[in-house]
């Protein structure tokens, strides 16, 4: 997904927007960005600075910027919770634990070798159990056990799951089991930096009631989760940008800037191989 | 009554033997499908027609593999390591290590000149490790998985693939694929990934040869040469090598009756 947050120097959130990446690898932020610009009824002229994060961060051709996802994501749940001392970020590509403090970020840990310790695991699964990826937290609150899942990799996990449903076992159950697998295995990642209070979950896992409850558990602690988990990177790198620009200006050191035009990315195949 | 039944239920293919006088006379090999018990006896069917036996003529069957208590009418179950290890014996005897790359799981096993297992190590954890990463990859390319080696030969130029994960992998190679990458380059990439983590497998137990190498994998001989040419060394491939295990089994079967000629009985 690639989201938008645009905001003003008062710290108001314009317009925060996620569309999807495209099949066609990261070329569509132009049209996520036209879409944010509308709802916040602006140009893309009006933007004073633009700051890209996350895995494509090199691929948006408008921005001034380019900051790591880790850094982003500290300053944007630091924003929403000031109290917080680690933040976990669970997404389809990774899982990222971080420490912060003052909302700089300290130190993190990061899995982004294994599927199976990360969202990646329960969309595979929630295939092989015919359900939408989105429904898994309601489903799994029904559950009345949890069926241990004994195999680690997600491709082994899926056959089991159809092992598993052509036994008989009731959907609920196994869901429950797949959350607390993947949990663990988090969790497990998440003691190697050390846990401090206040937590915070972020990332498309945070969505999931299930999930959270099911780290919940495993971490042993409470956790806090942002009214939109999905967006604490690109509201970090909006506020990063409002502080580049804004030093910018006190000291009266002009910013480079790039053409303010809404290009698709076409260069970055070349520079990929 | 000198015929003797090997059944190796695996995760992705059921495989079965009969042999006599240690001589394979019949083999049949089925996916395993939803119900491994009907492939069982689908197996034996087909076994004892290419025979003309009846099931009374077979003297002893004994079954292996991931699904081996789904097979009904089965004396005994044997482990997989070990009749892999006595299949690999009787074909041939002078080696010392084999390599079964199979769907679930790749395993390394030192054997004797018996036939029997000195020590081994299993890669099952992981699919990337095993034959599945292939089976992942041929999905995605499109391919069939006999058409997979050949495509794999013609590779001028692999990728690397900057993961040891078979699902990242997977999105890897549609990446790729979208960039205009030759599919021979993704396919070539994909063996030597596992040859790769095959070889550390083998490092863990240490090489000792000559060296065999059976299972699925096996058949992709792209993925055997890059095999050899990280171990340096020269594999001895079965002519049919899914069928090993079966035949260890049905091996045990008769030896557990019979004196395996030239060998001391030793089940």
């Amino acid at each position: 997904m690639t989201k938008v947050v645009l905001m003003d120097k008062s710290d108001n959130l314009l317009s925060s927007i996620k569309g999807p990446t495209g099949p066609e690898h990261r070329q569509l932020a132009n049209e996520v960005m036209r879409q944010a610009l509308e709802q916040a009824s602006l140009q893309i002229d009006d933007i004073s600075y633009i700051v890209a994060t996350g895995y494509g961060r090199l691929n948006v051709p408008f921005a001034d910027r380019q900051i790591t996802e880790l850094s982003c994501h500290a300053r944007g749940v630091f924003s929403i919770f000031p109290s917080v001392r680690t933040a976990i970020d669970v997404g389809g590509q990774d899982a990222k634990c971080m420490k912060i403090e003052d909302g700089r970020l300290i130190s993190f840990v990061m899995n982004d070798k294994c599927a199976a310790g990360t969202g990646r695991f329960l969309e595979v699964t929630a295939t092989a159990l015919g359900i939408k990826l989105e429904d898994m937290g309601n489903i799994s609150l029904k559950a009345t056990r949890k069926i241990q899942i004994s195999n680690l990799c997600t491709i082994f996990a899926q056959q089991e799951v159809i092992v598993l449903l052509s036994r008989g076992e009731r959907p609920e159950n196994i869901v429950a089991g797949l959350h607390d697998a993947l949990a663990s295995r988090i969790a497990a990642l998440a003691r190697r930096l050390g846990i401090e209070p206040d937590l915070v979950l972020t990332g498309g896992v945070a969505k999931n009631t299930g999930m959270v409850r099911a780290m919940k558990e495993s971490l042993g602690c409470e956790i806090l989760v942002p009214q939109e988990p999905l967006i604490t990177g690109a509201l970090g790198a909006a506020i990063l940008a409002k502080e580049i620009y804004m030093k910018a200006v006190a000291t009266g050191e002009v910013l480079p800037t790039k053409a303010r035009r809404l290009d698709k990315a076409t260069f970055f195949t070349e520079e990929y191989r | 009554m000198s015929w003797f039944m090997g059944i190796d239920i695996g995760s992705a293919y059921s495989k079965g033997v009969i042999i006599k006088d240690f001589e394979l006379v019949a083999s049949h090999i089925i996916l395993s499908g939803a119900n491994y018990r009907t492939s069982a006896g689908a197996i034996r069917t087909e076994l004892i027609r290419k025979v003309n036996l009846t099931q009374n003529d077979i003297a002893n069957t004994i079954a292996t593999g991931f699904g081996a208590d789904n097979v009904y009418f089965a004396s005994q179950k044997a482990s997989d390591i070990v009749c892999t290890a006595r299949g690999t014996n009787n074909l041939f005897p002078q080696a010392r290590t084999v390599i079964d790359v199979a769907s679930q799981s790749t395993r390394v096993i030192r054997l004797n000149e018996k036939g029997i297992v000195t020590n081994f190590t299993v890669s099952e954890k992981c699919a990337a490790g095993s034959g599945r990463f292939i089976e992942v990859i041929a999905n995605v390319l499109r391919v069939d998985l006999t058409d997979f080696s050949r495509l794999a030969a013609r590779s001028k130029n692999p990728i690397t693939f900057g993961t040891g994960c078979a699902v990242f992998g997977e999105s890897e190679a549609i990446t790729r694929i979208s960039e205009g990458i030759p599919k021979e380059d993704i396919a070539a990439g994909v063996n030597n990934a596992l040859a790769s983590k095959i070889s550390s497998l083998v490092k863990k137990v240490k090489l000792e040869e000559p060296c065999a190498i059976c299972g699925g994998g096996a058949l992709n001989t792209a993925l055997v040469k890059t095999i050899e040419t990280e171990l340096n060394t020269n594999l001895l491939v079965p002519p049919q090598p899914q069928l090993i295990t079966a035949l260890g089994a049905a091996i045990i079967a008769a030896a557990s009756v019979t004196l395996e000629p030239g060998k001391k009985q030793t089940c």
